[in-house]
């Protein structure tokens, strides 16, 4: 009997049919296009366009990573101009992975991606399930040796067993051969096709654990004050991101204060350590604080807190009177030269007023180049904290819910300037107004990342499970070796052959080696005998 | 914190080796002239050359020790993994390419042709270093993180042998033309050494079978091609472009990131040289179905190490900045060389993508590794910009 590899057709994609009808139903149409979508230069097409989309991505600023920049491009402040820019904005170029058009592509990759996959577990089944069949016409392989025995036929084959055992073996009577001798059938490699289409399976998981991770996922941002609690609502973040299923509810209500925040520099004042000493309010209020450092976030109720940024928050009061008006820890954010910008409300109603303040951390009077003598920074470190402060009264805007720093200086008057240090209090305003500005204290602020991220799990497997095809697919090789015994007098001649379906250069050494431990083998066995 | 001696120390070996693999690469190129060529006995090493193999060799281990020892007396210098800007990387890099170059010879002798061109592509790597130093210095605290050293140091080895990838696919470019016009000349067309595999009629289904739509898996023949008359293939080609392409395009490059004229004459002075020799070794390089296997082999080995490292990366990212994934600009750009060597992958799986196509893939791919490396790190504003040079 012999068996007979079932025959299978070309890929449909490359079949040469009769021509086909000038005018497609719709059914064809769709059937055409799911067979362009399984061929292999389709996948490397749309690969190809998913490089490029990407690079376009690299190059031209994204407004979910750098939003400043683009608001620069499009106004024509910064980039290629104005009208290449509304180009960019019709084509979603400032948000190619949020675009229309990357989500169809991505819906291609994985049709043709299913397309290609189907067809290839179907042969793969059929091959891996099928036992290595027999071998015929052993002299049209280029891969032969005949190898003379001592022993008979079967105890020959039997010998060479061991020899064999790193392959899927198979022993055949000769009444399965159509040579009328027994053979052992052995292969190897099926592990390149196996973990190839491991790999490309991989890719749906990847894909569930983007969808889960992004829809139903959330970010915030946030900029707490030394001393200040937190509780994880929607209204609490500065900015919030959150995914397209994640919704107001959702928000754990997580309590949570930052205890304190503390800095450590290098000799060249670049940051070496900072660390946020959170405390997790829970209806106790007990809880021991915890560090969060860089690369070393909080977690909490399925929440994560990440350390992100930090600055200086001078304390400032103002009195009018014996009144206290502002007590508040004014977040400053840095500037060029290590000096620190900040801005407060002080009164919103009649008459509006606004402090506008500079801030060093170690102010010092140095020389410029013109022999002037200027105050100037001299690092992070709070040596000499002084603090300048502009007071602005009048039609400031504030009537308008934006941030402080933005009122309107047009409509009021610079009143006063003054400079004040830790610790200190200096009349701001004298007269009808009779205001009095201290900077009782120093304190920081800390600026977190706050995530909820779910199925992360999946992303994980997929990462397993794409290196764990990839490597066998890249590094395994399909191999078929047949030992045919022949009954020659007493003994008998062992025909080995072989044939490599892939990296066929390798095979010529690979087998020269496997016929010598073949010939070795049936030589220890004959002298044992 | 850092020990400015050891970091001088550091700096005199990384110029030492520097200058040992310049003089290794041209005693290799002085032993390929050494080389007698001949129609009748195709390329046969003459005794000279195999005195000059010996300097090579020589020449090629001090500078890996002096190489090894710059890069350890800069870590304890810093205090840390000494890989950690672009300086440091380019030198690891070119470390690991180089270390990847003596590795493939070592196992195949019939490689030793291509040591010459591995090392010059490490020479040029550390050029690129020694534009980009900075002093050693201890690291920021966003850094300082584990999996930012598996990341860097699994990003960087994977793209040095990446590189030796490369500069296999290119010279696998530039020899697959030479056989193509020889064997034009000599009235065979379609010749070359990359031809279709002689399986028996009944593996021939099966292999369709599983590989039909999987495509059949690229096969040489043995290189009659190149055998016929090695020197033909040099005269198949002409000089002016492996000249002038490198050098122009050195030139222009320097131009632009305002490298001063003079300077950005000797660099293009010195790729012109270097296509010059590339030109003159071609009938030295293997085969080129031979350099086809063997930049798929480098490729392979190394794209699971690359896939891992962006794993990796992304892994780090969750952990510092609470996102695994922001298509920031170096993310954006790493992903898409991850899908650039994906279609090379693919390419050499698909009819009529085989050989030359897939080869210029791979350098494509190569290219978008390097804009990731410089381009990228240095000009295009991102999260990743601290691995600066300032
Ligand atoms: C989602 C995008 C895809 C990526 C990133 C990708 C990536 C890869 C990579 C890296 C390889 C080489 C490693 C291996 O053999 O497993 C590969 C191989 C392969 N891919 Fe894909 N692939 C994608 C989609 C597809 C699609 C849509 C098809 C079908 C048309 C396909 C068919 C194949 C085949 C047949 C191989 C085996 C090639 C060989 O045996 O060397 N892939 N793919």
């Amino acid at each position: 009997m012999t068996e007979t590899i079932p025959r299978e057709s070309p890929p449909e994609g490359e079949r040469r049919g009769p021509r086909l009808p000038q005018i497609l139903g719709p059914w064809e149409t769709l059937v055409l296009l799911w067979r362009r979508l399984r061929r292999m230069s389709t996948a490397l097409l749309l690969l190809f366009t998913l490089a490029v989309a990407s690079l376009i991505a690299t190059f031209i600023p994204q407004e979910p990573v750098i939003p400043t920049t683009v608001a620069q491009w499009r106004t024509g402040a910064a980039g290629p101009g104005e009208t290449i820019s509304q180009v960019f904005d019709a084509l979603d170029l400032y948000d190619v992975f949020g675009s229309t058009w990357f989500a169809v592509l991505t819906g291609l990759l994985f049709t043709s991606l299913t397309g290609c996959l189907i067809p290839r577990f179907r042969a793969f089944a059929r091959v891996v399930r099928r036992p290595p069949g027999p071998g015929r016409n052993f002299d049209r392989l280029t891969h032969r040796v005949i190898l003379p025995s001592a022993l008979p036929p079967e105890a020959a084959l039997d010998a060479l067993t061991p020899v064999l055992r790193r392959y899927r073996t198979r022993r055949l009577g000769p009444e399965q051969t159509g040579s009328g001798h027994p053979q052992l059938a052995v292969e190897r490699g099926h592990w390149r096709e196996g973990g190839s289409l491991l790999f490309h399976v991989a890719f749906y998981v990847l894909l569930l654990g983007v969808i889960v991770a992004e829809g139903f996922g959330f970010t915030g941002q946030v900029n707490l004050v030394e001393g200040a609690p937190f509780t994880d609502t929607r209204v609490a973040y500065d900015l919030a991101e959150p995914g397209r299923w994640f919704g107001l509810e959702d928000h754990a209500g997580t309590r949570l204060e930052l205890v304190d925040f503390d800095v450590q520099y290098f000799d060249d004042l670049t940051p070496k350590l900072y660390r946020s000493r959170v405390r997790l309010l829970d209806d106790s209020g007990t809880a021991e604080p915890t560090d969060i450092t860089v690369n070393h976030p909080l977690t909490a109720d399925g929440l994560k807190v990440y350390q992100m940024r930090f600055g200086m928050a001078p304390r400032i009061m103002v009195r009018s009177g014996e009144t206290v008006i502002l007590d508040e820890q004014v977040m400053f954010s840095e500037e060029q030269g290590g000096i620190w910008r900040g801005t407060a409300k002080v009164a919103t109603g009649e008459p509006q007023m606004v402090l506008d303040m500079v801030f060093l951390p170690d102010a010092r009077l140095q020389r410029d180049s013109t022999g002037e003598e200027q105050i100037m920074n001299g690092g992070p470190r709070p040596e000499n904290p002084v603090l300048f402060a502009d007071l602005w009264v009048g039609e400031l805007g504030l009537e308008r819910p934006l941030p402080a720093r933005d009122f309107t200086r047009s409509g009021g008057e610079l009143v006063n300037t003054v400079m004040v240090r830790e610790g200190e209090t200096v009349p701001l305003a004298g007269q009808e107004l009779d205001l009095q500005l201290s900077f009782p204290q120093l304190t920081m602020w800390s600026g977190f990342q706050i995530s909820h991220a779910p199925g992360r799990w999946l992303l994980v497997l997929a990462s397993v499970l794409l290196l764990a095809g990839l490597v066998p697919s890249l590094y395994s090789y399909r191999r078929r070796i047949w030992a045919e015994a022949r009954l020659v007098g007493e003994g008998s001649e062992v025909v080995l052959a072989g044939v490599a379906l892939q990296r066929k250069q390798e095979f010529a050494g690979e087998f020269a080696r496997l016929a010598g431990r073949t010939a070795d083998r049936l030589t220890v066995q004959e002298e044992d005998r | 914190m850092v020990d400015e001696a050891l970091a001088q120390t550091s700096n005199t070996l990384f110029l030492t080796a520097f200058g040992a693999y310049v003089l290794a690469f041209v005693a290799a190129f002085a032993r390929l002239a050494l080389t007698s060529v001949s129609r009748e006995h195709g390329i046969a090493e003459t005794r000279r050359a195999a005195q000059a193999g010996f300097v090579v060799a020589a020449l090629t281990g001090a500078g890996l020790l002096a190489h090894v020892a710059s890069i350890a007396t800069r870590g304890f210098a810093s205090g840390r993994p000494p890989w950690m800007n672009m300086y440091e990387y380019s030198s690891a890099m070119a470390l690991v390419a180089v270390g990847a170059g003596v590795a493939i010879v070592w196992r195949r002798r019939e490689y030793r042709n291509l040591l010459g061109f591995v090392l010059a592509a490490a020479v040029l790597m550390m050029g690129s270093a020694l534009l980009l130093y900075v002093e050693a210095a201890p690291v920021q605290p966003a850094l300082d993180s584990w999996w930012r050293l598996v990341h860097v140091t699994m990003i960087s080895f994977s793209s040095s042998v990446l590189m030796v990838g490369f500069a296999i696919a290119a010279l696998y470019l530039v020899k697959e033309t030479a056989e193509r016009r020889v064997a034009e000349r000599s009235g065979r067309f379609g010749a070359g050494s990359v031809g279709a595999a002689q399986l028996p009629p009944e593996l021939v289904d099966e292999t369709r079978a599983v590989e039909g739509l999987v495509g059949d898996t690229a096969v040489a023949a043995s290189s009659e091609a190149s055998l016929a008359s090695p020197l033909e293939q040099r005269r198949a080609l002409s000089p002016t472009p492996f000249v002038a392409a490198p050098a122009v395009a050195a030139f222009a490059l320097a131009l632009v990131l305002g490298t001063p004229l003079l300077q950005a004459l000797g660099y293009a002075l010195a790729l012109g040289v270097l296509g010059l020799a590339t030109w003159w070794a071609v009938p030295f390089l293997p085969a080129a179905a031979q350099l086809d296997r063997l930049a798929f082999g480098i490729n392979a080995f190394a794209y699971p190490l690359f896939t891992l490292a962006v794993i990796m990366g992304a892994m780090w990212a969750e952990v510092a900045w609470g996102r695994y994934w922001g298509w920031d600009p170096k993310e954006t750009s790493s992903f898409v060389t991850w899908v650039l060597y994906a279609g090379y992958f693919h390419a050499r799986a698909t009819a009529g993508w085989r050989g030359r196509r897939a080869a210029w893939l791979n350098v494509i791919a190569y290219a978008s590794l390097l804009v990731t490396y410089y381009v990228v790190n240095l000009f295009v504003v991102g999260l990743h910009s601290y691995a600066g040079v300032n």
